[in-house]
């Protein structure tokens, strides 16, 4: 699996040059790309009303549910899902072996152009995740003291 | 897989309650749920059967301490239990940092409790993770129950491998050595991402010696 170590400035405003052009494209609220463990890799548009973490940690969850269904008629896994509600939608494709990337939007656009857009981004992501470095580490250190001073957590 | 971003300035890690079906994980996320500030803590969604039995996974998100102006993020799951539920199992453990083991101290429950660990290395052997690479602690559950083994020969059936980890005698259900076990796990992983070596070599010893008692013979998790 790929390791996707850190994500520097560059990184991240080249991701959201990417996600913004496509939620301009496409007319969606919100898109959100994550590793196929639930972790957040990178994410655009208006995150006010949702929790993200627990959307990434479902679509995850929900990707990797729908492999065995595919498999029953002979596909590796299915590139993308969608979920239509009354007026809020979700739509879900994959990047690559190890990303998937979920836009959210609503009455102002439609699927087909959420679907359209949403290949042409996906390769972009991929390129740009791919050149990433995993061998040049995450470049963070910091004293075992800093942690070790308190516990991580406290019970009310 | 932990994630930092350098422009949100925040750094993600997964850690998974592994163990056998009933031994009390989906209790220690709500206990943690129930007790940490909300301000540091997202909903606690849980994919459950009618039964309250974990279907998919439980799934927690905690804000924690802050380094260096990094917000360490910590995505708290649970897996399912059940035997038929490996390949949810896999699922959840992709990308895992750390794992809290849940054994469930009762003695009937302890080929489970060998049988879940074996499925957990064998989980993690697929992506290629050695159980011995990825910080992990021990909890001894429901120590107020009747029927329940001795520490020392939990010890002897779970943490008897040549590398001991730290373990710890748990009651979920009034949160008894709850938060001791996830501070622990959290301090290693934080430890091996801040020096990219491992665990710190200062971390406290188990509860307990191993002892072998004369009790039923079940494979032990260093013979499997």
């Amino acid at each position: 699996m790929n390791s996707i170590p850190a994500l520097t400035l560059e990184n991240v405003a080249s991701l959201d040059g990417i996600l913004g052009d496509f939620l301009k494209k496409a007319d969606a609220d919100l898109t959100v790309v994550i590793d196929r463990g639930g972790n957040v890799i990178s994410q655009f548009g208006d995150i006010s009303v949702m929790d993200v973490t627990i959307i990434a940690a479902l679509a995850a969850g929900s990707f990797a549910a729908t492999k065995e269904l595919a498999r029953r008629i002979g596909e590796v896994e299915f590139n993308a899902l969608y979920h239509q509600g009354n007026g809020s939608h979700i739509f879900m494709n994959s990047v690559d072996d190890d990303t998937i990337m979920i836009t959210i939007f609503g009455k102002r656009t439609t699927v087909g152009l959420v679907r359209f857009y949403s290949a042409a981004t996906a390769q972009a992501v991929s390129q740009l995740l791919k050149s990433l470095d995993p061998s040049a580490g995450h470049g963070f250190t910091f004293d075992a003291s800093d942690v070790t001073a308190g516990p991580v957590f406290a019970d009310r | 897989m932990s994630i930092i971003n350098y422009a949100s300035r925040e750094i993600q890690f997964k850690i998974v309650y592994y163990g056998p079906a009933l031994c009390g994980k989906t209790t220690n996320l709500a206990y943690i749920h129930e007790r940490i500030s909300p301000a540091n803590r997202g909903d606690l969604v849980s994919l459950a059967t009618a039964a309250d039995r974990t279907l998919f996974f439980d799934f927690l998100p905690l804000n924690a301490v802050v380094i260096k102006g990094f917000v360490t993020k910590f995505q708290l799951y649970t897996v399912p239990g059940q035997v038929i539920y490996n390949a949810t199992r896999q699922l959840v453990l992709r990308s895992v940092d750390g794992v809290v083991f849940v054994a469930d101290s009762q003695w009937e429950k302890m080929e489970e409790n060998v049988e879940s660990f074996r499925n957990l290395e064998e989980n993690l052997a697929q992506q290629n993770i050695s159980i011995d690479e990825i910080p992990y602690v021990l909890q001894y559950n429901k120590r107020d129950l009747a029927n329940i083994a001795p520490v020392n020969y939990l010890e002897f059936l779970l943490n008897n491998r040549k590398k001991r980890v730290q373990s710890f005698e748990v009651i979920s259900s009034t949160g008894q050595n709850v938060f001791a076990s996830l501070n622990a796990v959290s301090q290693m992983l934080l430890h091996k991402f801040s020096k990219g070596d491992g665990v710190p070599a200062a971390a406290p010893p188990p509860v307990a010696a191993p002892v072998e008692p004369s009790a039923p013979k079940i494979a032990t998790t260093s013979q499997l």
